[in-house]
């Protein structure tokens, strides 16, 4: 797969399927103590990898960390004024939404307005990773991890609303 | 012997080319097992054609234990020491299920510092991993029996929504039962494999299974043979006994039946509730009698009484998807499996969700035992090893618990397995030198709303300020979904680490002493047989002889013919007896005796045939 944020995600899951065919342990069931280990250890590499290459926002943090970036390490100072001022709004404007049904049409609103906010970031991300501009595509990490944060809480609402 | 049956058709068939190994779908109400037979898999019958291994397990007054449609019998009669539904008791911890009304007429044991519910029998307490292996050995002789042969693995499937202790109990039960457990399959995964194998569909399979007792719902996606199970969700106590139990409540209500009646006559209730149900999937009402009492139910009223469970299994189906991140129309196909998903009301609530007839054409009651000798074909080595492939997830959350009680979850639920993640932790005390690690299954943020699956510790840890230890914990998951935990000081390097079992139930020391008893009981069994295929070989040599002393006596002296007498009385004696080594004995000095009256007779009958007579002609004389 070449190293870039843009990624053909139908080639990556047959990559994936590819591997695990040759890896996963029930291919290995008549093998020794020794191979079936490390079946089980190849195998949960490879889907980790996976796991990380589909996740957009897993893989932005995966690119960054080529690039020397711990991606666990999020400083004040990499955020921007604005968007700590805008998060707070929307989680205030989240926490006071109806705990009912009556909620739920608001909550779709808000949950395809974060996805049309984490899509455009995406796509900057890709800019800025391309042109090398590795400040500008930490700002923008951060900023995906917020949104994606709101985005799971959005999904909980939603779940508790619809009596998960 | 031989000599004096020539004609007898002695052919076996010949010993399978292939590895035998069976899939077993080890259910709540019934259980089944499957094998491939002439290139197709198909579910193994009893003696007498029945596919369907009630569930139940009695424990008889002379030491037997009958497994199947006789123990059920006994559930009537003697329900004390009969044990139905049993995989509802597998991982549970006493204290949860004796408050229970579902398990009030049950006497849970005491005594047991393992706070396994086992129940008190008169063959002593049984703890729920024993009741299984008794279900699984009983399988496992149909199979052996069905097949020819021993059986070298098998698959057993277990519901998507097992816990870590659930699992592991089910594993050792196999073990107990002397079985060597391929994997252990996801029903729904398996049901799935039934279809897809058949009609090499593409596409996104919903697997909604609703059980005895169990109730399951799968996302599978399936790619050029690679099925991928994509989110999962269930509810392991919801099942066709909760409609059963709807319809007695219902009944006992009509009738007006006190409290005590109920109790003493709950089996017969829920007997005639699971008759009706039956039937109101094939009727549009149906009569009801009880106690006295006469009535009717329609099947729009049945619907109406069981709305609230079928809108259960409606929103765990939505709640699937939306773990899954697909919408109600990516659904290709949904796959039916358990019996209680022949009722119209589920089956229409279910089209009327997804927009579209759900797949009904394989039995729902053998589907997953299907799917399940399909997989174990395959991992027994019959296949080519490329056939297909599935690749599964973990059904619950993984986490440790955290300061404050709190759950910090390391592998959430629907991540593809085998997996490893690792975290790391740090120390809250200064000078903080070892760390208690409790393990944790389930979604909730607090431990007390989880599962508690194991605590161990890590010591050695250098004094340090609190905050600077850096312990790194790792979790590993198999293929059959079990949990291995490590726990590493990164300094120093000193570990610890666990691999989870279950926190009720027995441990492996137990399991190795009830094995071993087992095969013990074993070696009692293997001579009560060996015994009765002595007498019966007895008797056909004592009939034999007889007939060949009628038909050509006169070959033999008086002296011959007296001794070859005396030696058949001993023999018939001995059968009568069952003493293991006179039948032994005798029948040697039988075979000697007559060695040589065969060998006049067959010299006779060759002469005889030399003029025209045919052997087989003349062999089936002494018959």
């Amino acid at each position: 797969m070449p190293q870039t944020y843009a990624i053909d995600v139908d080639a990556l899951a047959a990559k994936y399927r590819e591997l695990q065919g040759d890896a996963h342990p029930d291919r290995h069931s008549g093998a020794d103590e020794a191979a079936k280990m490390r079946a089980v250890q190849l195998t949960s590499l490879i889907n980790e990898g996976f796991a990380t290459l589909k996740s957009p926002l897993k893989r932005a943090g995966y690119l960054l960390s080529l690039e020397g970036f711990d991606a666990e390490q999020v400083s004040q100072a990499d955020l921007s004024m604005d968007l700590l001022m805008e998060q707070m709004q929307l989680r205030e404007s989240l926490e006071s939404l109806p705990k009912d049904e009556s909620a739920l049409d608001e909550l779709a609103d808000l949950k395809s307005d974060t996805e049309q906010k984490i899509a455009k970031r995406q796509q900057e991300f890709e800019v800025a990773l391309t042109s090398n501009d590795l400040s500008d595509a930490r700002r923008l990490f951060h900023e995906m991890q917020f949104l994606d944060k709101l985005l799971q809480e959005i999904n909980s609402g939603e779940e508790q609303r619809l009596g998960y | 012997m031989a000599l004096l049956q020539i004609a007898e058709p002695g052919d076996k068939p010949a010993k399978p080319a292939h590895r035998l190994a069976v899939g077993i779908d080890l259910g709540t109400t019934n259980s089944l097992v499957a094998a491939p037979c002439a290139g197709k898999v198909e579910i193994l019958p009893d003696a007498d054609g029945g596919y369907l291994l009630p569930s139940i397990v009695h424990y008889g007054a002379e030491g037997e234990v009958t497994v199947g449609a006789d123990a059920r019998k006994s559930s009537l009669t003697d329900p004390g020491n009969t044990v139905v539904s049993v995989k509802r008791l597998l991982g549970r911890g006493v204290a949860e299920l004796r408050d229970s009304p579902q398990y009030r007429h049950y006497e849970f044991a005491a005594d047991r510092d393992d706070h396994s519910p086992a129940i008190v029998t008169r063959a002593g307490s049984k703890d729920p991993v024993e009741v299984s292996a008794e279900i699984l050995k009983s399988l496992a002789k149909r199979a052996e029996h069905n097949l020819n042969g021993a059986l070298e693995g098998a698959v057993i499937t277990v519901p998507a929504y097992f816990n870590d202790a659930q699992r592991q109990q089910t594993k050792d039960a196999a073990k107990l039962a002397g079985l060597n457990v391929l994997r252990l399959l996801n029903e729904p995964t398996a049901a799935a494999v039934a279809y897809g194998l058949d009609s090499q569909d593409q596409g996104n399979i919903i697997v909604f299974d609703l059980g005895g007792g169990t109730f399951d719902v799968s996302l599978l996606s399936l790619q050029k043979g690679v099925f991928e199970v994509l989110s999962t969700g269930g509810d392991t106590h919801l099942g066709g006994d909760d409609f059963d139990q709807l319809l007695a409540d219902w009944i006992s209500e009509q009738a007006g039946l006190s409290i005590t009646e109920v109790a003493t006559q709950r089996a017969q209730l829920n007997q005639l509730a699971t008759q009706l149900k039956h039937q109101l999937s094939e009727l549009e009402s149906v009569e009801v009698e009880f106690a006295g009492w006469q009535g009717e139910l329609t099947r729009a009223e049945f619907a109406d009484l069981c709305k609230p469970l079928v809108a259960r299994t409606i929103t765990t189906c939505r709640r699937v998807l939306r773990d899954g991140d697909l919408k109600v129309e990516d659904v290709d196909n949904i796959v039916m499996v358990g019996g209680s998903t022949r009722m119209p009301v589920v089956r229409d609530a279910v089209a009327n969700f997804f927009g579209k007839p759900p797949l009904t054409n394989i039995d729902p009651d053998k589907v997953v035992a299907i799917g399940a000798g399909i997989q174990a074909d395959v991992l027994i080595g019959n296949k080519p090893a490329d056939s297909f492939l599935l690749l599964d997830v973990n059904p619950l959350s993984l986490g440790l618990e955290t300061m404050g009680e709190l759950v910090e979850k390391i592998i959430p639920r629907n991540t593809t397995i085998p997996v490893a993640r690792a975290q790391e932790f740090t120390t809250f005390k200064d000078g903080q030198t070892a760390m208690s690690l409790h393990v944790v299954q389930g979604e909730r943020e607090l431990v007390s709303d989880c599962r508690s699956l194991a605590r161990f510790e890590l010591r050695g840890i250098p004094p340090m300020v609190a905050g600077a230890a850096k312990i790194r914990v790792t979790f590993q998951v198999d293929a059959d979904g079990l949990l291995s935990a490590m726990a590493e000081e990164l300094s120093t390097g000193v570990r610890s680490e666990i691999q989870v079992k279950p926190s009720y139930g027995l441990n492996s020391q137990q399991i190795e002493e009830m094995l071993q008893a087992s095969q013990e009981h074993a070696r009692e069994d293997m001579e009560i047989r060996a015994l009765k295929e002595a007498q019966v070989e007895a008797a056909q040599l004592v009939d034999a002889i007889q007939a060949a002393r009628a038909a050509d006596g006169d070959l033999l002296t008086a002296e011959e013919g007296q001794q070859i007498d005396t030696a058949v009385a001993a023999l018939a004696k001995a059968v009568q007896e069952a003493d293991s080594k006179q039948l032994h004995e005798q029948t040697e000095a039988l075979n000697r005796l007559s060695g040589e009256f065969a060998a006049r007779r067959m010299d006779l009958h060759i002469s005889k045939a030399l003029r025209g007579e045919s052997i087989n002609k003349v062999e089936s004389t002494p018959e």
